[in-house]
């Protein structure tokens, strides 16, 4: 049976149950609106917030500068505003030239170098030999010593036609910048005539080319021109108005000297005192439709004894052209010589040299091909008692693969026809690997 | 409230990060090219600047670094070289002059530091830099 009791029960129990579902609506109700509530008391104290830092701010304003009056009248000699801010200067130029002093002090030397290897058909300097070959190992060094002294080293290991390894200094050149448009270098350096001279150094890599035109090689592989001279040398560039720039040279040194065959530069002096002098200039369009290119003339004169005594008054003028850019490298230079023998009565010899290389820098390469020849007259003592002072004719052509930023393959294919102390036609066919480092 | 509010704050971050990923590539387009404030340099010297060719202004020793953060845009729109080409350039003109490749800075706060603490500095940057260093040029 069912009594008031049970019913109550029910009846709470409904209620109760009902209460359960209701209070959490109620709750998250009151919860809405509490955020509400929060949000809008939230928003209240950051614009007191945002008063209270701005009164505080102009209070902070109005202490400064009663407290900078009151220092004022109280050390006449204290720096005011405008007095704090030269204070302020001097320390700027205090750190800077304290900064400028460490970067003079820079006494960390970076090395830096190229080597190569090889394999022909002929050796590349001697056509006697054949087979795989070392070419050189060339370091270079550029201390710098300050903003106006600059220095070049290079040191070159390299195998000799017998297989000895023998170390020169090739370069060794101290310099004083005066601005851009003058250096002055005193030391050992690349004589500068035309344009190969003091482009592609001995480090392979530099060169596209597999090597040097044969009458310019260096000295010790067979060039019959002085490619290094000991003494001062004065070099720069002067900007043109119209996008260009006029590049000049002018040197002097030790006469260099024929020893055993090979044209010695004389580093330590040579023993009559007599001097080589001379001179380059060019212009570069450095804008415009040739932007790239360069002409330019140079000339020599010095005076050269060999074993034999004789002594020769060389001559040396001509005049180059290149065209450099992105895509293309081409080379040309003329050497033409009017020696006069001055120990004997063989009187004066005119002979010629030249050459025409022509490049293409392709994605994948640099193919190249290169027309040389050198007439030389066989009566001049300064060729007759040169090794290699013999006329020829060279055709080559190969092609510069980069492996990557700093190794490079090189093939090259060539014919040499001597033309008059011999009598000879010479295929080869040369392969190089050039790194630098 | 909070379902309200949460889908605009996701939109606005959104918004925010399309905006910012916009500025940021126009601002990685535009090279700056700064020098410390005793360098007096016009736009036409940048390219020799960087190349080598151009030592001084005036009397002050100039001291070139690249910045590898923003070098590609720099040899691509200002020096017109390939990177291939720009080390293959210093590296002659090193071995032929002795002269002294630019340091090599990774980041435009890098870059700044140097050209503000070294007298003769420059060096580029790929947003709008600070007055505590003069504007060469912009690209």
């Amino acid at each position: 049976m069912r009594g008031p009791i049970y019913t109550l029960s029910r009846r709470l129990l409904a209620l109760a149950l009902l209460l359960t579902l209701w209070l959490p609506t109620i709750a998250t109700a009151a919860a809405a609106a509490s955020d509400a509530d929060r949000i809008t008391e939230l928003e209240q104290e950051l614009q007191q917030s945002l008063r209270l830092i701005a009164e505080l701010t102009t209070r902070v304003q109005q202490l400064e500068g009663a407290k900078a009056q009151e220092q004022g009248q109280a050390r006449p000699g204290a720096p005011s505003g405008g007095g704090r801010l030269d204070a302020v200067e001097s320390k700027v130029a205090q750190i800077e030239s304290a900064s400028a002093a460490r970067r003079g002090d820079d006494s960390g030397l970076a090395m830096h170098g190229f080597a190569d290897v090889g394999y022909g058909t002929r050796n590349p300097f001697n056509d006697a030999l054949k087979g795989f070959n070392i070419g050189n190992l060339d370091f270079y060094l550029t201390p710098r010593l300050g903003d106006r002294t600059v220095t070049l080293f290079e040191l070159v290991f390299e195998a000799s036609d017998e297989g000895a390894v023998s170390v020169d200094l090739e370069r060794a050149q101290v310099g004083y910048v005066f601005g851009d448009q003058a250096t002055a270098w005193l030391g050992r350096f690349h004589t500068p005539y035309g344009y190969t001279n003091t482009a592609m150094h001995h480090g392979a890599w530099v060169n596209d080319a597999l090597r040097r035109p044969s009458f310019l090689q260096f000295e010790d592989h067979g060039g019959i021109l002085p490619a290094h001279t000991v003494g001062a040398w004065l070099t720069g560039t002067v900007h043109g108005a119209n996008g260009g720039k006029v590049q000049y040279d002018a040197y002097l040194g030790n006469s260099q000297q024929i020893v055993d065959g090979v044209l010695d530069m004389r580093s330590g002096g040579n023993d009559h005192g007599k001097l080589i002098v001379g001179g380059r200039l060019g212009y570069e369009w450095t804008d415009g439709p040739v932007e790239g290119l360069t002409i330019g003339v140079h000339a020599l004169s010095t005076s050269i004894e060999d074993n034999a005594l004789n002594r020769t008054q060389v001559r040396v003028y001509g005049g180059y052209g290149v065209y450099d850019t992105d895509r293309w490298e081409h080379i040309a230079e003329l050497y033409f010589f009017g020696n006069e023998d001055r120990s004997g009565t063989t009187g004066r010899h005119h002979s010629s040299a030249g050459f025409l290389q022509l490049g293409y820098r392709a994605a994948w390469g640099v193919p190249y091909a290169r027309y040389e020849r050198a007439s030389l007259d066989q009566s001049d003592n300064y060729f007759q008692a040169q090794a290699t002072g013999f006329s020829y004719t060279r055709g080559s052509v190969g092609v510069r693969y980069d492996i990557d930023l700093k190794s490079a393959l090189k093939l090259e294919l060539s014919r040499t026809n001597t033309t008059d102390r011999t009598i000879s036609r010479v295929n080869e066919i040369l392969a190089q690997y050039a790194i630098r480092f | 409230m909070r379902s309200a509010v949460a889908p605009r704050l996701h939109g606005g971050v959104l918004l925010c990060m399309l905006a910012c990923a916009s500025l940021g590539v126009a601002q990685a387009d535009e090279v700056y090219v700064v020098c410390n404030t005793n360098v007096s340099l016009r736009a036409t010297d940048v390219r020799e600047l960087f190349t080598g060719e151009k030592g001084f202004a005036g009397s002050v020793r100039l001291a070139p670094a690249d910045n590898g953060a923003v070098q590609a845009a720099f040899l691509e729109k200002v020096l017109k070289l390939n990177a291939t080409r720009y080390a293959s350039l210093w590296t002659k003109k090193a071995f032929r002059d002795g002269a002294n490749p630019p340091l090599v800075k990774s980041s435009d706060a890098e870059a700044l530091a140097y050209v503000m603490q070294t007298p003769g500095g420059c060096s580029y940057v790929g947003s709008a830099p600070p007055a505590t260093v003069a504007t060469v040029a912009k690209f």
